[in-house]
């Protein structure tokens, strides 16, 4: 038997010695810096000194907005949460997390996750197509592998960028934020707003919790990727699907979230923290629903892999 | 010549739809033999090459290789088997020896760096085989995939179009390895081409393959043997008088009359004594051309038939 971990070892050398995988992550590093260097010398830093007398402004203007709400009757859950974390701020002398602080860097880089998945799918859409295109499909196949272990391998190598990818950006954002706003203000807690009141969570449970957050969506429009790829042997196509479903989906679920079958799209589901803070997209869905789905849009896609892998016919 | 049989092929068939591609073929490959598989293009021949080594499916029939059903254990069937499908693609952004690399990982033996530069030593590339495959000229990029196939020391070798593309040299070379680590190294070799002035250089024996279906397989003597009658041009003025003489002096013989001069098959030795004829017979000979018949002819021959 032919190893798992050889495999692996073999489509990771052939991943990381491409120059366009290199680009990828240099373009996350280079995101991370400028982004750093921009808030640090760029954004205007009176707000962290008047942080009190800004917050009640911004709370003079919600309660404002929360009245205009209530004549006429829409539900402002949001405008609510606002207001009770910024009084418990000012009762607590809990500054807002600013960019200019480790912990607000660190926040504001989780919406890399993005570029991380934009960079995922590049790779998740090239693995298996690739071999077919580059013709070098016939002998990675006549050996003595099963079809589905070499399929295996790839995905895993797939995860295992995602998941270096965004270790990357998780580490960077740490060193190059630390580097820049220095450690004050590490004791702050994030607040959150559950069940009328505010409650003290451990930031860096919060930044971790992001991730895990954003890494859902990666993950499954990576799994979709990767299915387009082995289906159709094309990663043009592969990518342009998930990138356009990517950033498309879930603006249709809003758009559509009046009717009661969006809550099956699987955009509808893939953003867990709208059940954390917030109101879900479809009245009456739950985290296990949500759940549910997602794993059985991933079932069915790893299915429809695995089997026109092992089926089809490789010619030409 | 060993006799025991690497490669069988029983009553293999290929149907894509309606058609059939593949037509009940079946052979045999044996020990430290080259067998040459030939055939116009579209005859079938990577068709079948694909099925033996499992990258498309049977429709009906086996392929045993050492004995072993490619269908049933698919992984240990194929790992006696080192091959090039088509042309040899490679990853062109890693180095010669990464590919190797790549495919050593690829069994369950373990292939040491020996074993690695010792092929790399047989197929002559030891200069570049840290250069990028991207860089390789068609010849060497031939050469590392003979490396890949013979890696494992397999017991088939399958090489699909092996000289595409080549220069004489280039072919020459591939030539030379081939009949090299078949006679030396006992391996069976089974070669596709449509080029067939190479196979008669290469195989030991040839099977000829036309739509589909098995057509003849003979050994590369035989073949030559029944060649062995030459095509002889009469460059003659005039002609329809000098064809009535020849068909009454070679009554059995095809002849026919092809744009200016007359075409017939004859021996050697008949050649002064058919001049003599129709120099007698005040017919002006203008020239005399004979055309061994090659493997070309006799494959044409046989291919036009069916």
């Amino acid at each position: 038997m032919v190893s798992l971990i050889h495999l692996i070892r073999n489509e990771n050398m052939k991943l990381y010695k491409r120059t366009g995988t290199w680009v990828m992550i240099g373009l996350i590093i280079l995101a991370i810096v400028g982004v750093g260097l921009f808030s640090k010398f760029v954004l205007d830093s009176d707000a962290q000194i008047n942080w009190k007398e800004q917050l009640k402004d911004e709370n003079m203007q919600l309660e404002r907005t929360m009245k205009d709400t209530e004549k006429m009757g829409v539900g402002n859950n949001y405008v609510k949460q606002q207001l009770a974390i910024n009084n418990y701020r000012l009762e607590n002398d809990y500054p807002p997390v600013h960019s200019q602080s480790l912990w607000g860097f660190m926040i504001d880089a989780t919406n890399f996750t993005g570029f991380v998945a934009l960079f995922t799918i590049v790779v998740a859409a090239g693995i298996v197509a690739s071999e077919f295109s580059w013709g070098t499909i016939k002998l990675l196949l006549i050996r003595p592998v099963s079809r589905s272990k070499i399929l295996l391998s790839k995905y895993i190598t797939t995860i295992l960028f995602a998941l270096f990818m965004i270790s990357l950006l998780f580490g960077l954002s740490f060193i190059f934020g630390s580097l820049l706003f220095g450690f004050s203000g590490l004791e702050q807690p994030n607040l959150v707003y559950q069940e009328g009141q505010v409650v003290e969570q451990n930031m860096i449970t919060y930044i971790i919790s992001l991730y895990g957050f954003n890494s859902i969506d990666l993950f499954m429009m990576l799994t979709f990727a990767f299915m387009i790829s082995t289906v159709f042997r094309s990663s043009s196509l592969a990518i342009g699907i998930s990138i356009f479903l990517m950033f498309t989906g879930p603006q249709l679920v809003q758009l559509l979230s009046n009717y009661e079958w969006v809550k099956y799209v699987l955009f509808a589901n893939t953003n867990l923290q709208q059940y954390t803070n917030g109101i879900p997209i479809v009245e009456g869905m739950t985290m296990t629903f949500s759940v549910s789905m997602i794993i059985i849009y991933f079932v069915i896609f790893i299915a429809l892999s695995w089997i026109i892998f092992e089926k089809q016919d490789v010619a030409s | 010549m060993g006799n025991k049989a690497v490669v069988e092929l029983i009553n293999v068939k290929k149907q894509i739809g309606k058609s059939t591609i593949i037509d009940d073929i079946s052979l045999k490959v044996f020990q430290g033999e080259v067998f040459g598989f030939l055939g116009p293009n579209g005859a079938g021949k990577t068709t079948t090459i694909r099925m033996m080594v499992g990258l498309i499916g049977i429709t009906e029939g086996e392929v045993l290789i050492n004995g072993i059903s490619i269908k049933k254990n698919y992984e240990k069937a194929i790992s006696n088997v080192g091959g090039i499908i088509e042309n040899p693609e490679m990853y062109k952004f890693l180095s010669g020896y990464d590919n190797l690399v790549h495919y050593a990982r690829m069994v369950p033996k373990k292939i040491t760096k020996d074993r690695i530069n010792k092929v790399v030593h047989l197929v002559g590339l030891e200069k570049s085989i840290n250069n990028k495959v991207g860089r390789y000229s068609l010849g060497m990029r031939q050469r590392l995939g003979l490396a890949q196939a013979l890696l494992h020391s397999p017991s088939l070798l399958i090489l699909d179009e092996p000289t595409n593309g080549l220069d004489p040299a280039g072919i020459r070379e591939i030539r030379t390895y081939i009949r090299k680590v078949a006679h030396e190294e006992n391996m069976a070799v089974f070669v596709s081409s449509h080029l067939l002035s190479e196979m008669q250089l290469m195989c030991d024996r040839i099977g000829i393959i036309q739509n589909g279906k098995l057509v003849r397989v003979e050994t590369i003597g035989d073949i030559i043997d029944i060649s062995k009658e030459a095509t002889i041009r009469f460059h003659v003025d005039p002609l329809d008088k000098a064809l009535h003489f020849l068909q009454s002096f070679y009554e059995k013989t095809d002849m026919e009359i092809v744009d200016d001069y007359i075409k017939i098959s004859l021996k050697q030795e008949q050649i002064p004594q058919c001049n003599k004829g129709l120099v007698e017979n005040d017919i002006r000979v203008y020239g005399i051309t004979s055309t061994q018949a090659t493997l070309e002819e006799k494959f044409l021959e046989i291919t036009e038939e069916k």
